[in-house]
């Protein structure tokens, strides 16, 4: 599930107050939706009277929270094992050249492997999502079958 | 970590490893499926023997089971031989061998959809690439009636949609993929280009599409209720693509219009090649060498299917298959070995198949283990070595076990040639 940053936009306060980095609420919320700012980053926000707000904001970017740095979920109740998201990321072919053949990935300095049929993220610091480039790339997840991947 | 071949399908992957340690398995590169298979063999990796007697089932030796086995061949007519696409090139040898020597009847799983694609008179079309060729080369792939998704999980990454080979540097950037099915599959989600068409319908969708590529008949209107413009969009696709590869699988062979569907893809190919473009169609299924099956079986009847040894010599029945004889009632006994048919067979001829004296060499925990009176458990192929399969495209694998062995003896290998070595110590059938 994907955060839609007006509904974000409707939650803040839409003072703005230019306090955060975005400088407008719009901004911020956007930042929001892509998991770059947190709640707390908005200080009108943290005032009285924008309690029920704040929460509803909290509970909808928990589970993007869990995903760690870099947004990628891996349900691998989900996963078949297919590697598709070894052959398909780029820092897995530039990291370990024969998996672009479609190679299993052996040496460990992927993104990803499969290890016992199912897909792991080995090395989480690598991808292109994770600061400080912060790439919008999305590949694991667009040829993920059976959504098991998803990036928040 | 040691290499390993995976036999949990037809890929026949050798790029994965494993290590089993203290008892536990790990694996790198093999898909839940084969992860899976490769668990279970090592589970079951030890030789056991059964006989059953008024529905008890009792351990014995090895040995004596194999000569028991050999009597009840003997002893049932013509008996029936089925199995065999799950086992190596060298079972299946030895068991046509044995066929001949029992004038029984030589039959397998492909005989259900395998071998009429490979009977197909567009095989003369020369449709044999190897999927290595599709890997550098193929630039448009078709999936037809099939979804690796579900049971080849690793073809889109190994061979097909998305790594990169010589003229497709950039990978799945470079390719385009169509998803046909009567169904919504999860292969659809990757694809460029999917249609769900109505069941039976997969004929005239080729015949549509071979014609608007030849030029004979343009789309104008909509396709089995899919919008013109769509279809014409994946028709120009096979025009614009230097290769196409097709795949097919049980939506084209088993929705009883196989032969229509099969005429179709045949058009299709030679309407793509008119336009001096490149076309290959392959046949998709789970069974790890229903290839070796169809090889060693051409080689005796030049036509791969069944085989009747029944008058001594092997010969191809195009009146009635095996299984219509089987239904028929006209095996007593059968062999089975290395497959678990009844679980695949359709029903009457499960029905009459549990009906016969079964002899069953393979994994334990077969359907056909609990019927039969005999069971020789025996450890899974992949756990042996030296032994050969053939991939789909017909590409021999040898298989690589692991070292120390993990399964003890005797394998399957060793269990059939004792056993046609019982059977040719008692004569045969005269």
């Amino acid at each position: 599930m994907k955060l839609n940053p007006m509904e974000m936009y409707n939650l803040l306060p839409k003072t703005n107050c230019r306090q955060c980095e975005p400088k407008t609420c719009m901004a911020f919320a956007t930042k929001l939706a892509l998991g770059d700012v947190n709640p707390d980053d908005c200080p009108p926000l943290l005032e009285e009277g924008f309690e029920a707000n704040l929460q509803k904001i909290r509970d909808l970017v928990a589970p993007m929270q869990s995903a760690a740095e870099t947004g990628i979920k891996l349900d691998e109740s989900k996963c078949t094992g297919c590697s598709n998201c070894v052959v398909a990321c780029p820092v897995d072919v530039a990291a370990e050249p024969p998996t672009s053949e479609g190679k299993a990935a052996q040496v460990g300095t992927t993104v990803f492997w499969v290890e016992n049929g199912i897909s792991k993220i080995i090395n989480l610091e690598k991808c292109r999502r994770f600061p400080p480039n912060r790439l919008n790339c999305r590949v694991c997840e667009q040829y993920c079958c059976t959504n098991a991947i998803e990036i928040w | 970590m040691e290499e390993i071949v995976c036999t949990g399908c037809y890929l026949l992957c050798d790029d994965s490893t494993i290590e089993v340690k203290d008892g536990s398995l790990r694996s790198l590169g093999l898909c839940r499926l084969g992860h899976a298979h490769l668990e279970s063999a090592i589970e079951h990796a030890t030789p056991k023997a059964f006989v059953r007697t008024d529905g008890k089932s009792n351990e014995i030796a090895i040995d004596d089971a194999i000569q028991q086995a050999a009597d009840i061949l003997l002893e049932g007519g013509s008996p029936l031989l089925i199995g065999w696409s799950q086992t190596s090139d060298e079972v299946i040898k030895e068991g046509l061998d044995m066929a001949a020597r029992v004038k029984g009847f030589f039959d397998s799983m492909s005989s259900l959809g395998t071998s009429q694609a490979m009977r197909h008179e567009m095989h003369s079309l020369k449709l044999e690439a190897d999927l290595e060729y599709v890997r550098n080369h193929g630039e448009f792939i078709i999936y037809w009636g099939t979804d690796p998704s579900e049971s080849l999980h690793r073809h889109p990454s190994r061979f097909a949609v998305l790594p990169r080979g010589e003229k497709i540097p950039e990978g799945v950037e470079s390719r385009t993929l169509g998803v046909v099915d009567v169904r919504q599959t999860e292969t659809m989600k990757i694809a460029n280009h999917r249609f769900i068409i109505p069941i039976g319908s997969d004929a005239e969708l080729l015949e549509t599409l071979a014609a608007d590529i030849t030029g004979t008949s343009k789309i104008d209107s909509d396709v089995l209720g899919i919008p013109a413009t769509e279809v014409i969009g994946f028709s120009q696709r096979f025009q614009k693509s230097d290769c196409t590869a097709i795949f097919y699988g049980s939506g084209i062979l088993n929705s009883g219009k196989h032969a229509d569907n099969l005429a179709g893809i045949q058009k299709l190919v030679e309407a793509i090649r008119s336009i001096g473009k490149e076309a290959f169609a392959f046949p998709m299924f789970t069974e790890p060498n229903s290839m070796g099956v169809i090889k060693h079986v051409a080689d005796v009847t030049s036509v791969p299917c069944s085989i009747d040894y029944s008058s001594g010599t092997g010969v191809h029945n195009s009146d009635v298959t095996a299984l219509q004889k089987l239904v028929q009632g006209e095996h007593s006994t059968s062999l089975v070995v290395g497959d678990d048919v009844l679980a695949a067979l359709p029903r009457p001829a499960a029905m009459a198949l549990a009906k016969t004296r079964i002899i069953y060499i393979g994994t334990p925990n077969a359907i056909c283990d609990r019927f039969a009176e005999i069971s020789i458990h025996t450890p899974d192929q992949m756990l042996e070595s030296g032994t050969t399969m053939e991939r789909i495209d017909m590409v021999t694998v040898t298989l690589k076990g692991l070292t120390p062995p993990v399964g003890s003896k005797p394998t399957i290998l060793e269990v059939i040639t004792k056993l046609n070595a019982a059977i040719h110590d008692r004569g045969g059938v005269k």
